[in-house]
């Protein structure tokens, strides 16, 4: 449970205490691009949340086949006569559950490993760089395929799991080589010296040094899953059991015709323009990750 | 208490065409802490005063030769039951500003180690507090005002203040400062060298003084023995004042020629020396250790490898016979040095009646 | 005759509360054939002085007024782009703090080096390496090994003679070192120190040392400015400044010294501690806080820098920035006891 708290500390801290939370409004109204981009974040999540309350079940209008935009259907409405606000805001809430928890599966596994493995070296190190190493050289895609003959990925938890299993070796390795030269910062010796437990040095000691790093790699592995799911989908690889920007973008274009014909085009931008817009957001706000952790820079005006 | 004998490292480096090499950051110290003393050492980066620093607060290993702290030998233990002897060991660090976690507030830098020594001692968390508030206050701070803050919001000494305080936190009997002024600025290092005095003083501590600048080794040891240590090996060691009043190891000479003179105040002393050559650690030197870079070396110098004698015994042929003669009777009060043609010379400066007053 | 005149130089620093001075109405001279020695604190504007010699103030920072005359160039405040550019360096020769740490891993010193020429113009790159090579051998390096090194390959001493090699291999007639001597050893100390000298004197430099420590600046300099507060507050002639200080900082700053010789006791550490942009007093003396010497009028006047005159003379070359009277400050010991509390 301790490693799953401190994974998370931008929320818990700034919950917990006041100053953390006048850090927080600080650091991300310092520049307008930062607010922005969390704007869109807010934007996106609350899509993802609330959306399908909004909508309930899928409704069909079978009078309107590629409608234009118009009051009833501000999007339009695709082949089927399904609204494509409608299927863009609902098919959000997969594309960002799946995204978020492979990026945490990643950052829990990748964080943990990189960190034990670097403070430990020796023995531990070895056996977990293997790991490492293993896990890196899994094929991702052709794995997700045989899967996917076995489980239909309906539920954002499973294709997240995936992901997240076969996407964390990177951030281990580069987390391994912050933590060796962290380790040889004086207060890590100190802490060593003065007797303090390895759990402790590791995750108070530790992570909160690398926490600016890892969040960034979070947030931009979440861009990197939001492509790979949406890939996957888009090239018909995994059954389509829910609805999501990946299934729209395939839908458009080889069931739709989008290449062929203007009147879909819109049915293919609309996801497209949600996953720019989401990257946007992201990289906008990964601006403010190292003030919102180094307390040094954040008091800087 | 600590008690060294002979405690050696060695590392073996590996280069991708160089081959195997062997360096001998240690060969063999010996000395004597008692409670409440002080014992410092001097010399040049790079010759193993860190390593031994480092071999005494147990972040690393030596390989041969004996520890013994408090009456117990350290080597035949594990590694768990060594924990609680280094523990009473706490060593200060050079530089101030990598010391201090800077994602931590003073009062959680030093709440965690108190919290881990209250588990063992049982004390509750308002006795927790009042003791980070003493120790503050034991080291010249005023606790109200650091607590709250982040390290990058102290200065350099003040700092330094707070990482003595962090080593109090497990009540140690020996601290170990290695460097701990040489990062500070000069207008604020005797403010820490006293506190340091203080601290023997008072908690009866005992310290283990590292540094290369000599000057500073008086003002918290000068009761206490200083050893000057090359390559890896004590070249001298004798009573502070002694041997900085007159050296007989060329070696030590060459140090103390270094320390500035303050012109106006002082004036060169008038044998002031030099070595000859810069430090090459991968000099191959069966003889004397110091002779390739020595301004006095003879030609015995680089046949014959001088040991530790008390002075006035007359190194001479420096043969077998020398074998830990240095070391027996272990009154700490000796001059010992290792030099064939040991001659003592005024090299410090010397100070120009009363001048500036 | 002076090689550098610096006049009414206030250097000041954008920050939440404004823009404030990190130096105030600097003047000094550095002439040709004297090292002066720039001592202060952490914070006293020393740094920031000397990078305004170079018209190098970093980003949030601007060099508000006063001029720096330098001989053969002009007022280094009104130069810019190119000129500034050949400037530095062309004729301001100048040692990073930290200069150690500041050559490029990647590269061998001879291709920075060779770098340094081109952007500089040099048409005869091979008298540019002939120069250096018979700077670095008259360091005591082996000029041709060291132009062949990475930087990794060289001890904390070569790499800082390297640094001055730098600095003088385009000709510059002024040499500004700041801070050389910190993080080295007191072996490395003394030899770089006697470098600065050896290659001042064959050069005939005018050469600026910064630093904190008065121990090591008074083995080499020939004259001595003391700043505080971004104030320079005492000035003068090494000798004179280091046996008759009279102003109280650079009394207790000899005093808080730790030395070889003398009494262990009679030395005091520096009560409080120096201040910084924020921090310092805006309305009279800047050290009154910690002045054993201070009255009523430091907290409401601040002293200007004037000629110490003995008598109706004054020819002694001192400059002084305090109210008290000379007399007082070398004759009285200051009446605070050894402190060695710094207040936070």
């Amino acid at each position: 449970m301790a490693v799953t708290a401190n994974l998370a500390p931008t929320g818990i801290r700034a919950g917990r205490r006041w100053p953390a939370l006048t850090a927080f409004r600080k650091a991300v109204t310092r520049k307008p691009g930062r607010l922005i981009g969390l704007i869109i974040i807010v934007f996106f999540v609350l899509m993802g949340v609330c959306g399908p309350w909004f909508y309930g079940r899928l409704a069909v209008d079978p009078n309107a086949l590629y409608a234009g935009p118009s009051a009833k259907h501000w999007l339009g409405t695709d082949f089927a006569g399904s609204d494509v606000l409608q299927e863009v805001v609902t098919g959000a809430r997969y594309v960002l559950a799946t995204a978020a928890l492979s990026a945490f599966f990643t950052s829990l596994f990748g964080v943990t490993v990189g960190l034990v493995a670097g403070y430990q070296r020796g023995l531990t190190d070895s056996v977990l760089m293997r790991l490492t190493d293993f896990v890196l050289t899994i094929p991702g895609l052709p794995l997700l395929i045989i899967l996917s003959t076995v489980w239909s990925f309906g539920s954002p938890w499973e294709m997240g799991l995936v992901l997240g299993i076969t996407g964390w070796g990177g951030v281990a390795r580069a987390v391994r080589s912050q933590a060796l030269s962290l380790r040889e910062r004086g207060f890590l010796e100190a802490a060593r010296g003065l007797g303090l437990s390895r759990r402790h040095i590791i995750f108070k000691e530790m992570l909160p040094n690398i926490a600016p790093y890892a969040t960034m790699q979070l947030m931009l592995s979440m861009i990197a899953f939001v492509g790979a799911e949406v890939g996957l989908f888009f090239l018909g690889l995994v059954p389509f059991s829910s609805t999501n920007w990946g299934v729209m973008l395939n839908q458009a274009v080889f069931s739709g015709g989008a290449m062929e014909t203007p009147s879909a085009l819109i049915y293919l931008l609309a996801p497209l323009i949600c996953i720019l817009l989401l990257t946007l957001g992201i990289v906008l706000f990964l601006d403010a990750v190292d003030e919102l952790f180094n307390p040094r820079l954040r008091e800087r005006v | 208490m600590i008690e060294a004998r002979g405690i050696t490292r060695t590392y073996q480096t590996y280069g991708a065409f160089t081959g195997a090499r062997t360096v001998h950051a240690l060969r063999g110290v010996d000395f004597t802490l008692p409670d409440g003393g002080a014992v410092s050492f001097i010399g040049e980066s790079g010759c193993g005063k860190t390593t031994l620093g480092k071999i005494l607060t147990g972040l690393e290993s030596f390989d041969g030769g004996e520890l013994v702290v408090d009456g117990v030998e350290l080597s035949g233990l594990k590694p768990h039951q060594r924990a609680k002897y280094f523990r009473r060991i706490q060593m200060i660090h050079q530089d101030p500003y990598s010391a201090l976690n800077p994602t931590r507030t003073i009062a959680s830098i030093l709440g965690d180690p108190l919290r881990m020594r209250a588990k063992e001692t049982g004390a509750d968390a308002t006795t927790r507090r009042e003791r980070a508030a003493e120790l503050l206050t034991l080291v010249g701070l005023e606790p109200d005002a650091v607590l709250p803050k982040y390290p990058h919001q102290l200065s350099g000494g003040q700092r330094q203040r707070v990482v003595v305080a962090r080593a109090l936190t497990v009540d140690p009997t020996v601290l170990i400062a290695d460097e701990a002024v040489s990062m500070i600025d000069v207008s604020m290092r005797l403010g820490i060298l006293s506190l340091l005095r203080d601290l023997r003083a008072r908690l009866g501590i005992s310290l283990v003084f590292i540094t290369h600048d000599v000057a500073t080794a008086r003002y918290v040891g000068d009761d206490g023995e200083l050893h000057v240590i090359y390559r890896g090996e004590v070249v001298e060691r004798g009573l502070t004042d002694e041997v900085i009043l007159a050296p007989v190891h060329p070696y030590t000479q060459c140090l103390l020629s270094a320390v500035p003179i303050m012109r106006g105040l002082e004036e060169p002393g008038p044998d002031r020396t030099a070595p000859t050559a810069a430090l090459d650690e991968r000099a191959v030197t069966p003889g004397c250790l110091f002779q390739p870079r020595c301004p006095f070396a003879q030609d015995q110098c680089a046949e014959k490898h001088p040991v530790l004698v008390p002075l006035g015994d007359g190194a001479g042929d420096g043969s077998g016979a020398g074998d830990g003669a240095g070391f027996a009777g272990g009154e700490a009060s000796e001059h010992l040095h290792a030099c064939f043609y040991p001659e003592a010379r005024r090299v410090v400066g010397v100070e120009v009646g009363a001048a500036s007053a | 005759m002076s090689e550098v005149q610096v006049r009414g130089l206030t250097v000041e620093y954008q920050t939440s509360a404004g823009w404030l001075p990190a130096v105030a109405d600097a003047s000094l001279d550095l002439r040709a054939g004297e090292i002066t020695g720039l001592v202060g604190e952490s914070g006293s504007g020393k740094s920031t002085l000397a990078l305004s010699l170079l018209n190098a103030v970093p980003a949030p920072g601007r060099i508000a007024a006063g001029t720096i005359e330098v001989a053969g160039v002009g007022d280094l405040t009104r130069l810019g782009g190119k000129q500034l550019r050949k400037a530095r360096g062309g004729a301001i020769g100048y040692v990073f703090q930290a200069s150690q740490n500041s050559l490029n891993p990647l590269k061998t010193i001879g291709k920075q080096l060779l770098d340094l020429g081109r952007s500089h113009e040099v048409s005869d790159l091979r008298g540019l390496i002939a120069r250096a090579l018979d700077l670095a051998n008259r360091m005591g390096l082996d000029g041709k090994r060291v132009l062949d090194s990475y930087q990794h390959e060289l001890s904390g001493g070569m790499r800082q003679r390297v640094g001055i090699v730098f600095a003088l291999v385009l000709n510059a007639k002024v040499l500004i070192l700041d801070e050389p001597t910190t993080a080295l050893d007191m072996l490395s100390q003394a030899s770089v120190l006697e470098i600065v000298r050896k290659v001042h004197d064959e050069n005939q430099l005018s050469t600026l040392i910064i630093t904190h420590d008065i121990g090591a600046i008074s083995e080499i300099a020939d004259r001595l400015a003391v700043m505080y507060g971004g104030r320079i507050v005492e000035d003068g002639p090494l000798l004179d400044v280091l046996r008759r200080p009279t102003h109280p900082y650079t009394k207790a700053l000899i005093g808080a010294t730790a030395r070889i010789t003398g009494d262990i006791d009679a030395a005091r550490a520096l009560p409080g501690r120096p201040p910084d942009l924020t921090t310092v007093a805006r309305v009279g003396c800047v050290f009154r806080d910690r002045c054993p010497f201070a009255v009523a009028v430091c907290a409401e006047v601040e002293p200007p820098l004037e000629a110490w005159k003995v008598g109706a003379e004054e020819q002694i070359g001192r400059r002084r920035a305090c109210h008290v009277d000379p007399s007082t400050v070398l004759s009285g010991t200051p009446g605070t006891p050894a402190a060695v509390g710094e207040p936070a």
